[in-house]
């Protein structure tokens, strides 16, 4: 992996011997047992991270479990920074964040189902659990921000975050101050009072100095703990402290700026230009010291600064990594760049050198970046890509595509082509473009060309593999384009070109191609792309994406009209889930909304409406999808209740999120919203729907808008239509079944025949009508398909009937209603006779208001009347 | 990145921005060349070109992370107007 995690970096700093306790701070922070989050917000030197690890100690008495993490600004990259999360609560509690880090690493899965995970194994923890963020001011990344609220919003009860920060961070304060939900400790609280002043200069320094000096170093300093600490220092074997507590009290210079310049001048030369030296490094340890001054001694140097407490902070028990306080460092470095400017370039490089050799080429690359040795580091960068792909670290990546200038990645392909996944990340489809084509232009040339004109490629194998990894982003361009066919150029090329063991780029080829044949309406073409794809992804383990796909694999065979094998499939994405032990996966939503569409299909309203209650509660696993499909099923539900006015509302809901997340939109929701005002009788509605679609029985047939010309037959057929008009259906009809029947799309085959049953009925061919019903009801009757003919009205149960027992009555010149009634219609026209009015009516159902104005107005419509005493009489004439 | 790495056709603001307390000119190369004047009244400006926002919002991260109390930033004029 490129980046092993640095285990400096979830130590928990020991706190110092000489220490002044904070007793009042700590009295504070223990009543914050209700807090979920903990801020101790003020700028550098004031003590916050120390006040935090003398906190922890009351905190584990209580039995809670700490996680730490020191940020630092390469955690801006969320994925880094939630696996630095996620490992430093498994170092609190071995096996806690274990399922999200397994999704994390292996699984592709977005930050949001991380969290997700993450939130219930916190959930389901047996103990408190305090993760301390260490130095927030450093992450500025929104993803990573985002990320936090979000864990904030959802964090169980017994978690809790401790956030220390120079800045507030953008999270949702107010809210949770109003809540009582955050506990505050800010500059001023930190502040040391003058009895603390007392107690640090002359308990832990021991420096005996008069309650008068004491009093003029706490106004001085304003009880700045680091500017106090370096006047310690200062002080340390002075023989005339009150000439210099005088001497700067007096005085306007920037305080720890003066102290510091005095605590250097006392040391010697030697320590003082390892000071400055060293200042470069993030992280310190002796080997690394030693390659970057060019001396030894290295290791020693940084416990002797240890034993006198100037500034350096140890990482770990052992004490092998260091680091200087921020703020000194920042002091050492602004004056090494003020005695020596060039000084640093050199500095970095050395230290580049020594991360590259010791395994950490993220370090290494920083460090040439900082030495602003471009070619060191893209080469670096080169080298490390791959892993960088695998860890998902596109911020990263795309920070590098930053700051590398356009000559340097110009003459390095392999580099350019890495980089291109950082764009795509952040959406910069030009440059994508732009920088395959330039990666291109080198692969044209003769080697001895490429030579001439300074190619320069540090990675062979990634070079090989390259013509794959163009194809595999122009793919990708494609598909987000809208432009199937050169999807699938993109796509075949490369399984011809990707060598063997690129298992991901092959098996995402075979996705895009299993979307494309989908969106063509080439099921079978479609079902086997897929196949292939999961058993790549199987093989690599990237289980969001066999998730994502196996949904896709229903969905076809519901397409299909084979419900059966989809439910299975349904089922065994859930067995997969289950399996896989991580807690819930993104999809596992739209698993139990899939089989609640079923379970609807055939009629079974219980098993659905028990499918979409888990489903609701595993909502936070839904895919983009899943806001839309939810609440079209519930819809369909509704109707079969006999529920109009609340299908139609959750199908205008379902219309505002609808999202299909890249799957070809075949049943879009304002189709659906068209039938259901067909069934209304509201055949004015419907209309107005083609009109806004432009649908014409003389279209062009393409399957992205096969159920929409399905649903403008239905609704020609609903509205009186003349013989010409019949006959434009029967012809459009005709061609839709044979476009079904070519891509095996049995769902649409049947019904299409229902639909035609109709059509024929309505010429009064009852035979031919009988004909196709029975056809559509071979299909339906293996599979359990029930609602598809109920849905289609009164008509063609009558003729289903008819099939039953031989005899169909030919059509009768309805008297009666176009769409029948509902149940629930029927009991609102009970009532309607009755003397009640319209609340106590609804009182009486147990529905709204409004629930029983919108029965109303369907039954007026569907009776053709326009007031409560017509409808009565209305209802009397048809005999109800 | 100094100003001349950026071109001329990115219009430069100059800003002044005041601290609290007495800066060593010694950190003007910390602050990327910008000018330290000490004030009589016990503050320090920092005045120079700052290319854009996000220059400006650097400068401001390198003072509040070594500690210094801002006091105002102000934008003085653009160049080449």
């Amino acid at each position: 992996m490129a980046n092993p995690l640095v285990a400096t970096k979830l130590y928990i700093p020991s706190p110092r011997p000489n220490l002044v306790v904070r007793r009042r701070l700590h009295e504070r922070l223990s009543t914050a047992a209700d807090a979920k989050l903990v801020l101790v917000s003020a700028p550098a030197g004031f003590g916050k991270t120390t006040l935090v690890t003398g906190w922890l100690g009351a905190l584990a008495d209580d039995g809670a479990a700490v996680a730490w993490l020191s940020l630092d600004d390469r955690d801006n990259d969320p994925g880094l920074f939630w696996l630095y999360v996620l490992a430093s609560l498994q170092v609190a509690v071995p096996g806690l964040g274990a399922a999200a880090r397994t999704l994390l690493e292996s699984a592709n899965a977005p930050t949001e189902d991380v969290l997700t995970t993450l939130v219930n194994e916190l959930h389901n923890a047996k103990q408190d659990v305090a993760v301390v963020l260490d130095d927030l001011h450093v992450i500025e990344s929104k993803d990573v921000h985002d990320g936090l609220a979000y864990l904030l919003e959802n964090l169980p009860k017994r978690a809790r975050l401790v956030i220390t920060s120079r800045s507030d961070p953008p999270l949702p304060l107010a809210r949770l101050r109003a809540r009582g939900e955050l506990v505050e400790i800010r500059a001023a609280d930190l502040r040391f009072n003058a009895e603390e002043a007392a107690e640090y200069l002359n308990g832990a320094m021991a420096l005996e100095l008069t309650a008068a000096d004491i009093a003029t170093l706490e106004t001085r300093t304003e009880g700045w703990i680091a500017a106090l600490q370096l006047a310690a220092l200062s002080l340390q074997g002075r023989e005339e402290a009150a000439t210099f507590i005088a001497g700067f009290a007096g005085d306007d210079r920037f305080i720890v700026d003066y102290l510091a310049g005095e605590v250097l001048q006392r040391q010697p030369e030697s320590v003082r230009r390892f000071l400055l030296q060293t200042s470069v490094l993030g992280r310190m340890r002796g080997s690394l010291c030693d390659t970057v001054t060019g001396a030894t001694g290295g290791k020693a140097a940084l416990e002797s600064l240890d034993r006198q407490n100037l500034f350096v902070i140890p990482l770990d028990d052992r004490r092998e990594w260091y680091r200087y306080h921020h703020l000194f460092a920042d002091v050492l470095r602004a004056r090494l760049l003020d005695e020596d400017p060039d000084a640093p370039v050199e500095l970095h490089r050395r230290a580049s050198i020594w991360y590259a050799d010791n395994g950490e080429p993220s370090e290494a690359i920083r460090h040439a970046l900082a030495a602003g040795d471009f070619a060191r580091a893209a080469a670096l960068a080169e080298l490390a890509m791959p892993a960088m792909r695998r860890g998902r670290q596109d911020a990263t990546i795309r920070e590098w595509a930053q700051l590398f200038p356009a000559d340097i990645v110009r003459i390095r392909p392999v580099l350019a082509v890495g980089l291109v996944g950082g764009f795509m990340a952040a959406g910069e489809f030009e440059r994508v473009e732009a920088q395959l084509h330039e990666a291109e232009k080198w692969l044209a040339l003769t080697p001895e060309d490429r030579d001439a004109a300074g190619m320069i490629v540090v990675d062979d194998a990634q070079l090989r593999a390259l013509p794959g990894a163009i194809e595999m982003y122009r793919a990708g361009l494609a598909l987000l384009r809208g432009d199937s066919a050169a999807t699938v150029t993109h796509a075949r090329r490369v399984l011809a070109i990707a060598p063997d063991d690129d298992e991901l780029g092959r098996a995402s080829a075979h996705a895009l191609l299993g979307l494309a044949a989908w969106s063509e309406g080439d099921l079978d073409s479609a079902f086997s792309e897929y196949t292939r794809s999961i058993a790549g992804m199987r093989h690599i383990g990237h289980i969001a994406d066999i998730l994502g796909e196996s949904i896709a694999m229903a969905d076809i065979r519901v397409a299909q009209g084979r419900l059966r094998d989809a439910q299975r499939r349904y089922e065994q994405g859930l067995q997969l889930v289950a399996d896989h032990g991580a807690g819930p996966l993104r999809g596992t939503a739209d698993m139990h909304v899939g089989l609640a569409e079923i379970l609807r299909e055939r009629d079974d309203r219980e098993g659905a409406a028990e499918h979409l209650r888990r489903a609701q509660r595993l909502e936070l696993f839904g895919t983009r999808q899943y806001p839309y499909r939810s609440r079209a099923v519930l819809a369909g539900l509704r109707l079969a209740e006999g529920d109009v006015a609340g299908c139609l509302a959750l199908l205008e809901e379902a219309e505002r999120v609808y999202d299909t997340d890249f799957s070809p939109a075949v049943r879009p929701v304002g189709a659906r919203r068209a039938r259901t005002h067909v069934l209304m009788g509201d055949i004015h509605e419907a209309r107005a729907w083609v009109r806004e679609r432009g649908l014409s029985t003389d279209d062009e047939l393409r399957y992205v808008t096969e159920f929409e010309h399905i649903t403008l037959v239905i609704i020609l057929i609903n509205d009186q239509p003349r013989e010409r008009e019949l006959r434009q259906v029967s012809a459009l009809l005709d061609r839709l079944l044979a476009a079904a029947d070519a891509g095996s799309r049995g769902s649409s085959v049947i019904e299409i025949l229902a639909v035609q049953a109709l059509a024929f009925d309505a010429r009064g061919e009852t035979a031919s009508a009988l004909d196709a019903l029975r056809r559509a009801t071979a299909l339906a009757e293996p599979e359990g398909y029930v609602r598809v003919f109920t849905f289609l009205g009164s008509r063609l149960q009558e003729l289903r009937e008819g099939l039953a027992t031989g005899v169909a009555r030919p059509r009768s010149q309805q008297a009666g209603l176009v769409d029948p009634l509902s149940e629930r219609e029927l009991d609102v026209l009970r009532l309607l006779r009755s003397e009640l009015g319209g609340p106590e009516i609804a009182r009486e159902l147990t529905v709204s208001l409004h629930t029983v104005r919108s029965h109303t107005k369907s039954i007026y419509t569907k009776l053709g009347v326009n007031s409560r005493r017509e409808a009565v009489r209305r209802a009397d004439e048809l005999g109800f | 990145m100094s100003a001349h790495h950026i071109g001329s056709y990115v219009a430069i603001v100059q800003y002044e921005i005041r601290i609290t307390g007495h800066l060593n000119p010694r950190w003007a190369a910390w602050f990327d060349g910008l000018s330290l004047t000490r004030a009589e009244d016990g503050t320090t400006v920092i005045r120079g070109q700052i290319v854009d926002q996000a220059a400006l919002h650097g400068v401001l991260k390198k003072l509040r992370d070594i500690g210094v109390p801002l006091i105002s930033v102000t934008q003085l004029r653009s160049e080449g107007e």
